[in-house]
């Protein structure tokens, strides 16, 4: 996730000069040393990456089935963040180098850079290469041409090529956001997600447009995501087009909307005058505020889920006298509908409905103390409105739940209690519009919504095409709700009042100084 | 006045308060990472403000030598100039004051928690009772009787955590694992020696078969994220899973012995 981020502290070249350099110093002059000893890499290796890569880097440790993408299997020489031509397997030193001091981003191979020294991971580079028997530097690298700088002109044709013969569309989708119209496997038989090119924090090799060209070029070894720069393939680029889709698609990374804002914690719903927005396209959802959570597997009670694919929820609140209306926004790259041919060849068999929910305690608690965020407890209960996208033959349904744990739970009539949601699923993303009435008539049993109130908040999503289902899912831990109340023009006019006090009383001062004098 | 100064009484004043509370945004935002809360922010100042000028104004002369500069502002005509400027600045700065002050805050409400609770003196988990201040680790005897066997046992419980714990708490046992963020609080990071280091086995081993909801009412039991391990692991596994926490980072767990 975000605090994967990569930080590029020197460029691999430089790096390298400070190492040899580093390096000559320590050997004092016995020149050409090779910057790793395999040997040394294995101690570390045995230490540090056995329980992921296996202790003969097969990818076969202990960690294997509950990881995707799983641990890379280094006998099978593929890596995915190269320079190296396209039809050269062999990495450099310091692709290797890079992806253990950086890790991969939004996978479970951490940056190892906090841990261990440089020499040691030169050290493992040269033992990490010997599982694939690669002793020599690639034969050629990957050709840049001339790179051409990011404008509007170049964005332009970028997208064309982009989308020209469902090109990348094909996989990443019109909006880039990788609702395949396909199932993509890797290598190893996992399933494989075309990345969500609009989220660059999610990238293995950075969104640098350097970085996207070189992906383009090489392709993604091991998975289905091929090399444009191959003579052969039909969707051949050439250099100066790589660099138009390159630029294109690090200008997908644009929206802030759905970045992680960690300090950010609170969903401000806005009052309205009048009546609030019966859609989710209405005009004025733009102007709200938006607040984005990570999602994170349910590996913490029952059956658990380890291999989620959405990553993260963005929700928008408005109320007005009588209802509160929120809107849920995830990115999720199959629109999951039992009963269709179409969905159900991209599912992960059995397909399920996707689907949404939201958790609010019964009781707004007076004091620190929530109900347990799974579901609430014995003693402090929680209401939870499940949203479902519906079958091939039936519709979207929207359910009220209370519950006390995740072994006690009651199913209620939403109907009853007002309870209402709508929904829209474009190029990847879907957004669930819910409402309830501000008060209802079972105080006991729902929450009762009032202005200026802190209120816990938390989330679930299930992509039915990823065997979610049930206590397999996504989630947030509790965060919070508050509507706000409308300012008025109190603050105003107080302030107004004071600065006129403070005026008066200077020139009363300064007058009365004169008159002594 | 009295002797001349390199800076100005006044200004000597002025200069601390604002020192101290660069230093504590430093001290708190910087330093600890923590964002220090602005009513708690008001109130440090608050007693800074009144301190310093109590210390200022400590004898006739030094207040003398404090208030002398603004009562020349207003009394003397020479500076009419900024007088009229202050005048404007101050109803302004008072009124823009009030503005912000008066609009509602939507900081979210601090939670605060005890990280290491005290541990209850007996626990329940896998259906009997433990009795924590006798509980000690089984195996940790064998890192002395037989370093092979313990090795071997390390090594299991590498296998445990890397499959149950790592999501959270990292593959570097730095709190930092793939879905940390997505949480709070925050896993423990077991490589920082204020955790694991500071805690005996027997401390973990009750933290780690009654997760969150074992926790008492203090530190918050409704908002951990720690599962309850006692529904997923044997009592076997736990202990394992301890010696790998400790072996991996190097650390010693904390003992009766020791102390
Ligand atoms: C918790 C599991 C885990 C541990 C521990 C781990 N890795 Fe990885 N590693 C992975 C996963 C998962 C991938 C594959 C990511 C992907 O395919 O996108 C990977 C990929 C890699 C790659 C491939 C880079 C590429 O360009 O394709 C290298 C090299 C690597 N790891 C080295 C190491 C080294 C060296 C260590 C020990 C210091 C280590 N890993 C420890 C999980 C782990
Ligand atoms: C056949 C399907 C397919 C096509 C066509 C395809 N991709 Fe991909 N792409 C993938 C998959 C699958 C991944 C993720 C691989 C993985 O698991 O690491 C990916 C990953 C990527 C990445 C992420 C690199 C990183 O650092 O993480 C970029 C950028 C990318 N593709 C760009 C493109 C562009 C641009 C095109 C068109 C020129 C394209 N792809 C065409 C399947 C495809
Ligand atoms: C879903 C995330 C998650 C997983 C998985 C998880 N933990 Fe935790 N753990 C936490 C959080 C969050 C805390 C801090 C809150 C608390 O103290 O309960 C924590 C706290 C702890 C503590 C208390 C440390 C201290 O200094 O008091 C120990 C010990 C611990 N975890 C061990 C483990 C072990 C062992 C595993 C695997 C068997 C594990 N955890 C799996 C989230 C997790």
């Amino acid at each position: 996730m975000n605090n994967r981020r990569l930080g590029k502290i020197m460029s691999p070249v430089n790096k390298l000069a400070l190492l040899t350099f580093c390096t000559a110093l320590f050997m004092a002059g016995s020149a050409a040393a090779k910057p790793g000893t395999a040997a040394k890499g294995k101690e570390i290796y045995d230490k540090r990456c056995t329980w992921c890569h296996g202790a003969d880097g097969a990818g076969d440790g202990a960690a294997k089935d509950r990881l995707n993408p799983p641990p890379r299997d280094f006998t099978s020489g593929n890596y995915k963040i190269r320079t190296s031509a396209f039809d050269d397997m062999v990495p450099t030193d310091d692709d290797v180098f890079r992806m253990i001091r950086d890790g991969m981003p939004n996978t479970a191979m951490p940056s190892w850079s906090s841990l261990l020294s440089e020499q040691d991971m030169w050290d493992l580079v040269a033992y990490v290469k010997s599982f694939a028997k690669y002793d020599k530097p690639p034969a050629k690298l990957v050709e840049y041409g001339t790179q051409i700088k990011s404008s509007a002109e170049s964005i332009e044709k970028g997208k064309k090529l982009f989308e020209e013969g469902d090109r990348c569309v094909e996989c990443h989708g019109k909006a880039g956001k990788g609702s395949a119209s396909k199932r993509l496997k890797g290598d190893a038989g996992e399933r494989t997600w075309p990345r969500n090119l609009t989220k660059p924090w999610i990238f293995r090799g950075s969104n640098d447009p350097k970085d996207i060209y070189t992906r383009i070029s090489t392709g993604i070894a091991g998975t289905e995501m091929p090399s444009f720069a191959d003579p052969k393939s039909k969707k051949k680029l050439t250099e100066e087009e790589r660099w138009h889709v390159a630029n294109y698609v690090a200008s997908l990374a644009k929206g802030k909307d759905k970045t992680v804002n960690a300090e950010n914690t609170v969903v401000k719903a806005d009052k309205v005058e009048g009546e609030l927005p019966s859609t989710v396209e209405d005009e004025r959802w733009e102007k709200t505020s938006p607040t984005t959570f990570y999602l994170v597997p349910q590996i913490i009670g029952g059956e658990r889920f380890f291999t989620p694919s959405d990553d993260t929820i963005t929700v928008r609140a408005m109320y007005n006298d009588k209802t509160v209306a929120m809107l849920l926004e995830w990115d999720d790259r199959t629109k999951s509908i039992p009963g269709d041919d179409a969905a159900e060849k991209i599912a992960d068999a059995p397909i399920a409905e996707d689907g949404v929910a939201v958790q609010l305690p019964v009781e707004i608690p007076k004091e620190m103390q929530k109900p347990y965020f799974g579901m609430g407890d014995a003693t402090h209960p929680v209401n939870i409105w499940h949203w479902k996208s519906g079958t091939k033959d039936a519709g979207e349904t929207v359910n009220l739940l209370n519950s006390k744990g995740f072994k006690e739970i009651e199913k209620r009539d939403a109907a009853g209690v007002g309870l209402k949601a709508k929904s829209s699923y474009v190029d990847g993303t879907w957004k669930v519009l819910i409402t309830r009435p501000l008060t209802t008539s079972s105080a006991d049993k729902d929450i009762q919504f009032s202005e200026g109130r802190f209120i816990p908040i938390a989330f679930a999503a299930w992509d039915g095409s990823n065997s979610e289902k049930g206590s397999k899912h996504t989630m947030t831990t509790w965060y919070w709700l508050l509507l706000k109340p409308a300012t008025g023009s109190k603050p105003l006019i107080t302030a107004l009042i004071v600065a006129g006090l403070f005026l008066g009383g200077l020139l009363w001062w300064a007058r009365s100084a004169k008159s002594a004098a | 006045m009295t002797k001349k100064r390199l800076i100005p009484r006044l200004l000597q004043l002025v200069l601390i308060i604002i020192g101290v509370y660069f230093g504590f945004i430093l001290l708190f935002d910087v330093a600890l990472h923590q964002i220090i809360p602005k009513s708690l922010l008001t109130m440090y100042m608050l007693f800074v403000v009144a301190g310093t000028a109590m210390v200022f104004t400590f004898t006739e002369e030094g207040a003398q030598e404090l208030v002398g500069p603004i009562k020349a502002l207003v009394e003397d005509p020479s500076k009419k100039m900024i007088r009229n400027v202050v005048f404007v600045i101050v109803p302004l700065l008072a009124g823009y004051y009030t503005y912000t002050s008066m609009l509602p805050s939507f900081e979210a409400p601090m939670e605060l928690r005890t990280i290491h609770p005290a541990p209850p003196s007996k626990f329940k988990a896998f259906g009997k009772s433990y009795n924590l201040t006798t509980l000690q680790n089984p195996y940790r005897k064998f890192e002395k009787e037989d370093p092979a066997k313990f090795k071997g046992l390390v090594k299991e419980g590498g296998d445990v955590y890397i499959k149950n714990c790592q999501y959270c708490h990292g593959d570097k046992l730095d709190g930092n694992g793939p879905y940390a963020s997505g949480l709070n609080p925050t896993p423990l990071n077991f490589q920082d020696v204020g955790t694991i280091a500071q805690l005996q086995e027997s401390f973990l081993f009750w933290r780690i078969s009654t997760g969150g909801p074992g926790l008492p009412q203090e530190a918050a039991p409704w908002i951990s994220a720690m599962p309850v391990w006692q529904d997923y692991l044997t009592e076997d596994e736990i202990w394992k899973v301890i010696l790998f926490l400790y072996n991996y980072t190097g650390r010693a767990p904390r003992s009766w012995a020791n102390e």
